[in-house]
């Protein structure tokens, strides 16, 4: 299938603002979406961006059946391990349903990559629900191993009244 | 208990947190996986685009129990971001060193790291613990931290140079 992968711009938020909602849907989690093209559009393309996007995009004649034409997206960011130093954190990996098994997840992963080592990292990073075997499988098979599993690390977080709390000093 | 000042971290902290960073590679039992130098630490904090930040805990010299050393704990963080609900700090080391715990030293970094997130429009803090580091899973829990690796089944995925490399290649 002709694809092309690209930077994404201002204009496309409006696009994976619609991707995101498709994602979080697919994960089964749509209701906690709280951000909108807007905040995208100033969290991403400001002075100092708090993230990057990627653009997955076919020619007219092979649009989607509601006529999109930009059919992938990848989110990332520059994170730094305290033993390795500058490393990619791939936030968002997404092909659209009817677009899958052509290529374009990989190539999407593949545009972080060459973007992660041009500015000097040396590992990509991100995470997968457990219940999800075919992102797994497509990860492991890329050469990706699983940290969690391995190492024992689990992710942990810390929001809402928990974070006033302790910004307040808290116990 | 000695009097301590939480501060930013400046060029010439480096040292000590390298010395810090490796102190704690070591308490998590991986003390041979720090590759950093001194000269990453500078050049990728301290210059026009910081890929980190860092807080540091340092105490006068009458009240240094450990000789030599007035910097004796630290927190290295940055900001990611989640597109479900936008901006986030993410807590990549924090340490103090075992001569100065139970003092609150490591509570005030955390009041510190949280208020900054907060001051930062972040909705929530993130970072990663080792499933077998049990007094540090319940330090966080005690503060509200949840586990989402268990709670919702994320795991962390990684994939190395040699196989980024392999990736970016591909077509």
């Amino acid at each position: 299938m002709e694809f092309t992968i690209r930077a994404a711009t201002l204009e496309d938020c409006k696009d994976i603002s619609r991707m995101i909602l498709e994602l979080a849907e697919y994960e089964k989690v749509s209701d906690q979406v709280k951000i909108a093209q807007r905040d995208l559009e100033q969290d991403g393309f400001s002075k100092n961006p708090f993230f990057h996007g990627i653009i997955a995009e076919v020619p007219e004649h092979l649009k989607s059946k509601e006529g999109h034409s930009k059919v992938g997206y990848s989110l990332y960011f520059y994170t730094y391990s305290s033993w390795k130093g500058r490393a990619v954190y791939m936030e968002d990996l997404y092909v659209m349903p009817e677009f899958r098994g052509k290529g374009i997840g990989k190539a999407l992963m593949s545009k972080v990559s060459q973007l992660g080592l041009a500015a000097g990292c040396t590992q990509l990073n991100f995470t997968v629900l457990d219940w999800n075997k075919s992102s797994l499988d497509f990860y492991l098979k890329q050469g990706c191993w699983d940290v969690t599993s391995d190492l024992g690390y689990h992710c942990m977080r810390c929001e809402g009244d928990a974070l006033e709390h302790l910004a307040q000093g808290g116990l | 208990m000695a009097n301590f000042n939480l501060r930013k971290a400046e060029p010439k902290d480096v040292p000590d947190i390298l010395r810090l960073i490796k102190e704690l590679a070591k308490y998590e039992e991986m003390e041979d996986q720090v590759i950093l130098t001194e000269k990453d630490l500078l050049e990728d904090g301290f210059g026009d685009h910081p890929f980190y930040h860092c807080v540091v805990a340092d105490v006068l010299a009458e009240h240094q129990k450990v000789e030599g050393y007035s910097v004796i704990g630290f927190a290295m963080y940055y900001f990611t971001y989640d597109p479900w609900i936008g901006k986030l700090l993410y807590l990549e080391d924090f340490y103090v060193m075992k001569e100065y715990r139970g003092f609150g030293i490591g509570s005030e970094i955390l009041k510190t790291l949280s208020d900054t997130a907060v001051t930062n429009r972040c909705s929530s803090m993130h970072f990663i613990v080792a499933e077998s580091n049990k007094a540090s899973i319940d330090f966080y829990k005690r503060r509200g931290a949840s586990d989402l690796s268990l709670q919702e089944g994320w795991r962390l995925f990684r994939i190395d140079k040699e196989n980024l490399l392999k990736m970016s290649a591909e077509e």
